[in-house]
């Protein structure tokens, strides 16, 4: 187990390497850099002043130059300056990163709030008039369009009832650390929250509902419901618990997501998060945040299936290869 | 849907600039004795200027205090540069001028003005201003405002390592001024403090421009005096806990998403009507959702959301024209970087000033603005845009629509379709397919791209968009900058800032003249606009008129929309005006009043 972990480790610096040259060469090969157009708002603007910003962003230096500086401060954990926000790109990614993780962990917590109870009742009553619907609900939020969804909540439950705030993770003026804050930050998050849980519920109620039907037909519950077992239990105990495994392999994968950020939930909601500012990054092609951004969510990406694969082979020995 | 809605943040925020500055030139609402407003509107594009309401027209009794909510409508947080001198997108602009407002006051063609926190005055021969504060004029932490505050802006805009875009032709005409950013002097010897309120500028040469581009912030020296010039624009009192002299203070502040305003009850002109004002960011899908459920009281409104029939009811919309305008732009030669100068290729395929012309009467703009903008953009007639009211010809027609001279034109110069295919040929005989470079944005880019090429169709010329497909913001602006062969043509558009001297965009040496036009009267007329003489400004508003015909005449660019921007209020908002130099800045905010306690729904 240790020597398949340590393994894998080793394996993501090779794998690293190559990503850091193709988000490098990439980003550089976009049309323009931060300061393309920028004339277009202020006709005073001097072609010495930009010509100065760029040299002095070592904009001017041959690519290669460029790139080993860049790897070099990687590795004293210096992401550089973003250009457009004007601060430590650690800094900014870090102000932003809390907000996202509590927006996707709240996404992930209700997902599956929903789809688990969901996804066992459908595939225990199968072909039942509950399943029909619980199936049709999946269908339906999968044709959701998110960004559609979400306006349309914010419509409903923030304009028209107005149960919830409409933009911003938390009102100014509240004090943080008090408990008031905590309120007005989980008022904040519920909405987007719940737009963001009801489209991704689709795959785990699917996958769920697919193993229940499974189980339910494997010989050791046979087995169980022979001994007499009743039947609450035998879902309980013996179909739901291994119709969860796979899905909690999924754990791994779903907390990369978590960070990746919400692009659509974020900008409708006004809810700074990291989604919303790689975008901005690209079409500002504030570079250094762009290239810091891939290579966390791909660190991640390696990370989360590095768990993935860890948690597999602790539940399932079978998957453990030598 | 979103997704071109957000390729169009960039063009977006460029947007809001003249959104922007609309509100910081806002003004509290005084008896109309503004002789600007009462030019003789001849002209399409003026007349149609009144089309809204530039000031609240409530007339309810105010109540005492109250606090307003103020909508900062972008798509994404506002950076959080929350300093004149550091910041650079708009969302942060829209912060700053609540508690950081200009020094100036600015009368309608946006010359300094009196009336404001400090006064402007020129010495006999025009090369010192001497720029006095108002005694009064203290910053919120109970200093002072005063000329050493001033005149440190400019060392530090000046400084080698400033990291902000401010360094422009108004700093590098201060005498000293370069050799200091060469670090060469330690300090800019044309800027002097007389005393405590009085600062002396000296200039290399005079320039009327000054009136209206000379840099209006001061930067405190006993906050910022310690912290190294790069590290300003990080810093704490930039970023955390920013502090100016406006009518308004902050209390609390969520960086990226909102911030609550106090009253600043020593503010100079007086306290402020309200006691305070909130204001959040809001993405411009729900603005209008916002707006009528009465959780934001004003915003500026982004024209995109723009629909007469469902604009709610309890809202009222103001508009002035923005400072920008749109044109269409022919490449007519190279930027030369070893000279330094913009040389014309008299074989480039739009050389022939008849095409160009005949390409200006074949476009039906005002149908553009009346049908894809809701009427929120007007056809432009001139390159000086009529927000400039002393300078702007309304006179000139410029290109109105007119097919029938468009054919007329290019028969008699010898674009006729001899292969019968529908589309001329050049006079040699070549085919001619000209290739239009337009940018993606907005949902309106591709039929607006479509509308064009078919107005130049019906007048016989193929034209084509360039790649077959509109253009991404940068990559439209990295061709166009480095004079990309395949582009010929190219619509885009400027900001026009508040200084009327176009010769940034259009001279010999101007870098930004994408077109590279040149010509020997466009050389003199746009250095006369700027001599000492032009500091008579009769003088400059002749200059200026030529000057217009000219570029009409030769059309190596074409105007073609002026655009509003709108303000939408509350209907319990009162005592707001938005129209150009009827007062200063801060006092406009400072005058705000409401008529109730709850916004109107």
């Amino acid at each position: 187990m240790w020597k398949f972990t340590l393994r894998r480790i080793l394996i993501m610096i090779p794998q690293l390497f190559v990503l850091s040259v193709l988000v490098f060469f990439v980003a550089k090969a976009m049309p323009g850099d931060a300061l393309t157009g920028l004339i277009q708002n202020n006709p005073n603007l001097s072609p010495q002043m930009i010509a100065e910003q760029r040299e002095r962003m070592g904009l001017n230096d041959p690519a290669m130059v460029q790139y080993a500086r860049w790897v070099g401060n990687l590795f004293h954990g210096d992401l550089g300056i973003s250009y457009v926000h004007k601060v430590d790109v650690t800094y900014l990614i870090g102000s932003r990163l809390a907000n996202t993780f509590y927006l996707g962990v709240a996404i992930l917590i209700l997902t599956y709030i929903i789809s688990i109870p969901l996804g066992i009742l459908s595939g225990r009553y199968q072909n039942s008039l509950l399943d029909k619907t619980i199936t049709g609900y999946t269908y339906l939020s999968f044709a959701t369009p998110l960004f559609i969804f979400a306006l349309v909540v914010v419509f409903v439950f923030g304009f028209q009832l107005g149960w919830f705030p409409t933009s911003g993770s938390v009102d100014a003026g509240v004090q943080p650390g008090t408990w008031d804050y905590f309120m007005n930050r989980l008022h904040h998050l519920l909405l987007p929250a719940f737009a963001g849980a009801f489209v991704s519920t689709t795959a785990t109620i699917q996958y769920l509902r697919n193993e229940v039907i499974d189980t339910r037909l494997k010989d050791f519950v046979k087995t169980a419901r022979s001994k007499g077992v009743p039947e609450s239990k035998v879902y309980s105990r013996h179909i739901l618990r291994n119709s969860l495994l796979p899905i909690a392999a999924f754990l791994g994968y779903d907390l990369t997501a978590v960070l990746a950020g919400n692009l659509f939930i974020e900008s409708i909601f006004g809810y700074p998060g990291l989604g919303q500012l790689f975008l901005q990054s690209i079409t500002q092609r504030d570079f250094s945040v762009v290239t810091a951004l891939v290579m966390i969510s791909g660190l991640l990406a390696l990370i989360g299936t590095l768990l993935s694969d860890i948690i597999l082979s602790w539940v399932d020995p079978r998957i453990r290869i030598s | 849907m979103l997704g071109s809605k957000k390729r169009s943040l960039k063009t977006l925020s460029i947007l809001m600039i003249a959104l922007v500055l609309v509100l910081s030139a806002c003004t509290k609402s005084t008896p109309a004795t503004d002789t600007s407003s009462t030019t003789p509107q001849t002209n399409e594009a003026t007349k149609d200027t009144g089309k809204f309401p530039k000031a609240a027209t409530n007339q309810n009794p105010a109540i005492q205090g109250g606090t307003m909510t103020y909508g900062l409508v972008s798509d994404t947080p506002f950076e959080g540069i929350l300093n004149p001198v550091f910041y650079s997108g708009n969302p942060d602009f829209e912060v700053i001028q609540f508690f950081y407002p200009s020094l100036f006051n600015n009368d309608a063609s946006f010359n300094i003005k009196d009336g404001g926190a400090a006064t402007l005055s020129f010495s006999q021969d025009n090369k010192t201003a001497t720029v006095k504060i108002d005694d009064k004029l203290n910053w919120t932490d109970g200093n002072p405002v005063t000329a050493e505050d001033y005149a440190f802006a400019f060392e530090v805009i000046g400084n080698p390592d400033y990291d902000g875009v401010r360094y422009d032709s108004t700093f590098t005409n201060i005498v000293g001024m370069e050799d200091y950013h060469a670090k060469k002097a330690k300090t800019i010897s044309g800027i002097k403090v007389v005393n405590d309120k009085e600062l002396q500028i000296s200039f290399i040469s005079p320039d009327p421009s000054i009136k209206a581009g000379l840099w209006s912030y001061p930067l405190e020296k006993k906050v910022f005096g310690d912290i190294p010039v790069a590290k300003m624009s990080s810093s704490d009192p930039v970023r955390k806990n920013p502090i100016g002299y406006g009518p308004f203070k902050i209390k609390s502040m969520v960086t990226g998403e909102s911030v609550q305003f106090e009253a600043n009850k020593d503010y100079f002109h007086g306290a402020p009507k309200l006691d305070g004002v909130n204001l959040k960011v809001v993405n411009p899908s729900v603005i209008v959702e916002s707006l009528r459920s009465g959780d934001i009281d004003m915003a500026s409104f982004p024209t995109s959301a723009y629909d007469e029939k469902t604009l709610p009811t309890n809202i009222e919309m103001l508009g002035v024209q923005d400072l920008a305008y749109s044109y269409l732009g022919f490449k007519l030669g190279k930027w030369d970087k070893s000279k330094g100068e913009n040389v014309m290729n008299p074989d480039a395929k739009m050389a022939n000033k008849s095409l160009r012309q005949a390409m200006g009467y074949a476009m039906n703009n005002a149908q553009v603005g009346e049908q894809l903008y809701h009427g929120l953009r007007t056809a432009a007639s001139s390159l000086i845009i009529p927000a400039f009211s002393d300078y702007y010809d309304p006179s000139i027609k410029g290109y109105t629509y007119d097919p029938e001279k468009a054919k007329q034109l290019l028969d008699q110069a010898g674009y006729v379709d001899k292969d019968g295919d529908g589309f001329r040929e050049d006079p040699k005989g070549n085919k001619l397919v000209i290739n239009f470079a337009s940018m993606s944005g907005d949902s309106v880019a591709e039929p607006l791209a479509q509308f064009y090429i078919q107005n130049w169709k019906d007048v016989g010329l193929n034209v084509q968009l360039l790649d077959g497909r509109l253009q991404e913001f940068n990559s439209f602006y990295d061709r166009i900058e480095k004079d990309d062969p395949d582009v010929d043509i190219y619509s885009a558009a400027w900001g026009t800032g508040t200084d009327v001297n176009p010769a940034g965009l259009y001279g010999r040496t101007a870098q930004f003249d994408y077109s590279r036009y040149t010509s020997e009267e466009n050389d003199k007329l746009l250095k006369e606009g700027v001599s000492e003489k032009a500091f008579d400004n009769a003088y400059r508003k002749d200059v200026y008129k030529q000057w217009q015909e000219l570029m009409i005449e030769d059309a190596p660019v074409i105007p073609t929309l002026y655009r509003y921007g709108l303000t939408a209020i509350n209907k319990r908002i009162k005592n707001f005006d938005i129209s150009y130099g009827s007062g200063y800045g801060g006092d406009a905010l400072a005058g705000i009043e409401l008529t109730s306690e709850t916004p109107i729904k």
